[in-house]
């Protein structure tokens, strides 16, 4: 039996769909079979992060008006060998064209193939939101660094715990920059996580490669170097129970060839 | 017979209601009772006589008290002034100890949420940014307090709030709102805020607490 888990925020920007698209990677390169969800119904765009925005025949709506099956809605990621799959949003309708039975019904068919299944959560709180989070038995809550991010996902995290979910939502804090959290310009992960008073899962660095791989319509996770790469592998690892520790703050100074020299001769 | 009493009482007359009788035994023994009183020639016409009803171990419908009400209403100087009875209904308990009690509340108030309680408070959990903690009564906080703490909801301002309430948004007492951000003073950490005598809310220390609202301590602990 597959693990459902809601990706959501609140605010909108902050990274809900490209967590999403990555966290999805990241599993299906560990070998676990994953089905991605998109909820954005009118704004989809996870089938654009993975580059999969050519192959939509079917999606959620026409299975939930049973124009299609759900295998038929299914659009497989080549990338992956049978691990990765995308359920895709409805453009030309709005949130209300789904009913929270259904998407419930929708995830409870496609629990028992799968190991993961991931609902990209759209911004807000209405009807989109409580789609979303009906089907779920996890939570993870996206937030930035930033104040209004910070709120709105406190808010969210309210509305969760009456939805009485398996287990109490996880935290990710995205688009951090290292710089500014050195400086103090930034909030604190320690601070956030403390405010929000639920379990961080991981943090993302910003990094400029994510907005370059998400025009390509390839999701970050598949490149291997990348900073931001590896903090999404780390957080799916943590999803498999793994213990990894947060990569550190710490700015890798890039020492320029004589200082490097000069390190031998100094005194320790 | 012997469903319906009448005692004498320092404060008038009391009409002793059987709860073992049945109501038409009683309306039937009651009317006989008003009769012979009122054919009673030692009685001063002129002044009006008020009758406490005692129903005992019974509750009245209100079904039933119109009844009474009618059978008094045909005697001119007779009428009801109270009915009391030794029993109350048990949501009308629940409210009151609702009412009376201190709740003792350690939830997290989140942004957004809107936790409202009738009675006191005593407070151990958190209120974020842009939550509410909405309370009928008084409101002691050793919890922390960074959004909205609003005491004597909604026009109770002899309710009190005690405790740190330096990092919160807004102080509400009843009608009355401060915005914390706004106010000069330095506000310690065991602060009590009331509404003074001109109707503001203002900010003391806890020592001060038994002058302004001695009330708040009868009752308790005895002497």
């Amino acid at each position: 039996m597959g693990k459902a888990i809601v990706i959501t925020s609140g605010k909108g920007g902050v990274g809900k769909t490209t967590t999403t698209a990555n966290l999805g990677t990241a599993l299906a390169m560990q070998g676990k079979k994953v089905c991605l969800i998109d909820l954005d119904l009118g704004l989809r765009n996870l089938d654009v992060v993975l580059g999969l925005d050519n192959r939509i025949i079917y999606t959620i709506v026409d299975v939930a008006e049973k124009r299609a099956k759900l295998h038929q809605a299914l659009i497989k990621d080549k990338r992956f060998d049978n691990k990765l799959f995308l359920l895709a949003a409805a453009q030309n309708t709005d949130k209300s064209a789904l009913e929270p039975e259904e998407v419930e019904a929708i995830v409870r068919e496609l629990k028992p193939e799968f190991d993961y299944i991931l609902l990209d959560c759209p911004a807000g709180i209405e009807q989109g939101f409580m789609n979303a989070v009906v089907g779920a038995d996890q939570a993870i809550v996206v937030s930035t660094p930033e104040l209004p991010a910070v709120r709105d996902a406190d808010r969210v995290v309210g509305l969760l715990e009456k939805f009485d979910l398996e287990e109490p939502p996880m935290l990710v804090i995205s688009r951090i920059r290292k710089h500014m959290v050195k400086n103090g310009d930034m909030l604190d992960v320690d601070e956030i996580t403390h405010h929000l008073g639920i379990k961080l899962i991981g943090i993302v660095f910003d990094d400029d490669e994510v907005i370059s791989s998400t025009n390509k319509g390839e999701p970050i996770a598949l490149n291997d170097k990348n900073i931001a790469a590896q903090c999404f592998r780390n957080i799916a690892r943590r999803m498999e129970g793994q213990t990894v520790p947060l990569l550190t703050m710490e700015e890798e100074k890039k020492q320029g060839f004589f200082t490097r020299i000069g390190a031998w001769f100094k005194r320790s | 017979m012997g469903a319906v009493v009448l005692k004498g009482r320092k404060d008038g007359y009391e009409l002793i209601l059987k709860a073992d009788a049945s109501i038409e035994s009683i309306i039937v023994e009651l009317k006989e009772l008003l009769d012979n009183l009122q054919r009673d020639e030692n009685l001063k016409k002129d002044t009006q006589f008020t009758f406490q009803l005692n129903t005992g171990m019974r509750l009245l419908s209100s079904e039933e008290k119109k009844q009474f009400e009618k059978l008094f209403s045909e005697y001119s100087h007779f009428s009801i002034y109270k009915t009391v009875s030794d029993v109350v209904n048990r949501q009308d308990a629940y409210d009151f100890m609702d009412k009376h009690n201190v709740h003792v509340n350690a939830a997290t108030i989140r942004n957004g949420q809107v936790v409202t309680i009738t009675g006191d408070v005593l407070f151990l959990g958190y209120v974020h940014q842009g939550g509410i903690l909405r309370v009928t009564g008084n409101i002691y906080i050793l919890g922390d307090v960074a959004g909205i703490v609003h005491a004597g909801f909604e026009d109770n301002s002899t309710a009190i709030i005690a405790g740190k309430i330096g990092n919160a948004q807004q102080v509400r007492i009843g009608d009355l709102v401060d915005i914390m951000e706004e106010i000069d003073i330095a506000i310690p950490d065991h602060t009590v805020v009331y509404v003074n005598d001109l109707h503001k809310l203002s900010y003391t220390k806890v020592d001060e607490l038994k002058s302004i609202r001695p009330k708040l301590f009868v009752g308790v602990g005895g002497f």
